[in-house]
């Protein structure tokens, strides 16, 4: 079954479609307190889970946790300014897959189990591939789909958690 | 406040609904703390004349952010939150009032503890723009 209608343009060059199942990154970042609790109060987040390492303990932690959602952003390396793309976006931590046709980005969705909290100085190492690459039609036009899955562990080699990332690029 | 407890929870509850109205300030909070230099979050010029936006985006990953606090802020301290998911359905734009939330699908028991299902949204009015779930666990009151 196709998902494109006859006429629309491929969007999808054959070097992007051949690195599917590929491992497009790995990546280690130690989980530090300050940068999730920056992101915490970024979000609005009050949850004396976050904040209040007491407040944690009296509630089954060993110390005060990171945001379940705070994971996927310990990892993240540096990128040089001029390895950024025109529009800013860093292609580093998706395996830099380029759509000429499709030139705007945006994030598609997410998908998380979360397995055990990240507490402060846990060493978490990313691995992420290629799940899928399709091209699909939507209300406004056609547009190109990437999914990755992400496993997240840490430094004693426990899964922490695992994720499914989708990308939208539209032309 | 005090804990939520599985024996509470019925399918059908709604949790207790998250108002936001992002500005720019947040926005480029959460682009830096997530090291994002993506410009349609705080490049009005490039939003508009580059991707034809009527203005810079909030991030899709700030929005789930929101809704997934929906759900921990609902289930206390003693909550677990197991998994969670969100799909980006339409942009949103800084001062506009969002609205994160959602309702009990399903309840069961597993392992000594209460395993919840939630159906999600984060609205702009009556407008879908993130469906999403969650799982979480709760404690038992008959344990404690």
């Amino acid at each position: 079954m196709s998902t494109s209608s006859t006429d629309a343009p491929e969007l999808i060059p054959p070097e992007a479609r051949e690195r599917v199942g590929e491992v497009v990154a790995t990546a280690v970042g130690t989980v530090e307190r300050r940068d999730w609790q920056r992101w915490a109060v970024a979000v609005g987040e009050d949850n004396p889970l976050w904040f209040d390492a007491d407040h944690a303990r009296a509630h089954g932690y060993d110390d005060v946790v990171a945001p379940p959602l705070y994971v996927q952003y310990a990892v993240l390396g540096v990128t040089r300014l001029e390895e950024l793309r025109a529009d800013g976006s860093s292609g580093a931590a998706s395996g830099n897959l380029a759509f000429p046709a499709a030139p705007k980005r945006m994030a598609g969705g997410e998908s998380t189990a979360f397995h055990r909290p990240c507490y402060h100085r846990d060493e978490i190492t990313m691995e992420r591939r290629i799940d899928s690459i399709v091209q699909k039609q939507g209300r406004s036009g056609p547009f190109v789909l990437v999914t990755w899955r992400t496993t997240y562990t840490n430094q004693r080699d426990e899964l922490v958690a695992e994720a499914t990332t989708s990308m939208i690029a539209r032309p | 406040m005090s804990q939520l407890h599985f024996e509470d929870v019925a399918v059908g509850d709604e949790i207790t609904p998250l108002v936001v109205t992002p500005d720019e300030t947040q926005l480029f909070l959460f682009s830096a703390a997530t090291y994002n230099a993506h410009r349609i979050h705080y490049d009005k010029h490039w939003a508009r004349e580059q991707e034809g936006y009527p203005d810079i985006l909030v991030q899709g990953p700030l929005q789930s952010a929101l809704l997934a606090r929906s759900v921990t802020d609902w289930i206390g301290g003693e909550g677990r939150l197991l998994a969670f998911s969100a799909q980006n359905r339409a942009v949103a734009h800084p001062g506009q009032e969002l609205t994160f939330g959602g309702r009990v699908a399903a309840t069961r028991r597993e392992g000594g503890r209460g395993v919840v299902d939630f159906e999600l949204a984060g609205r702009r009015g009556d407008d879908v723009l993130m469906p999403g779930s969650a799982t979480v666990s709760l404690p038992l009151r008959e344990e404690r």
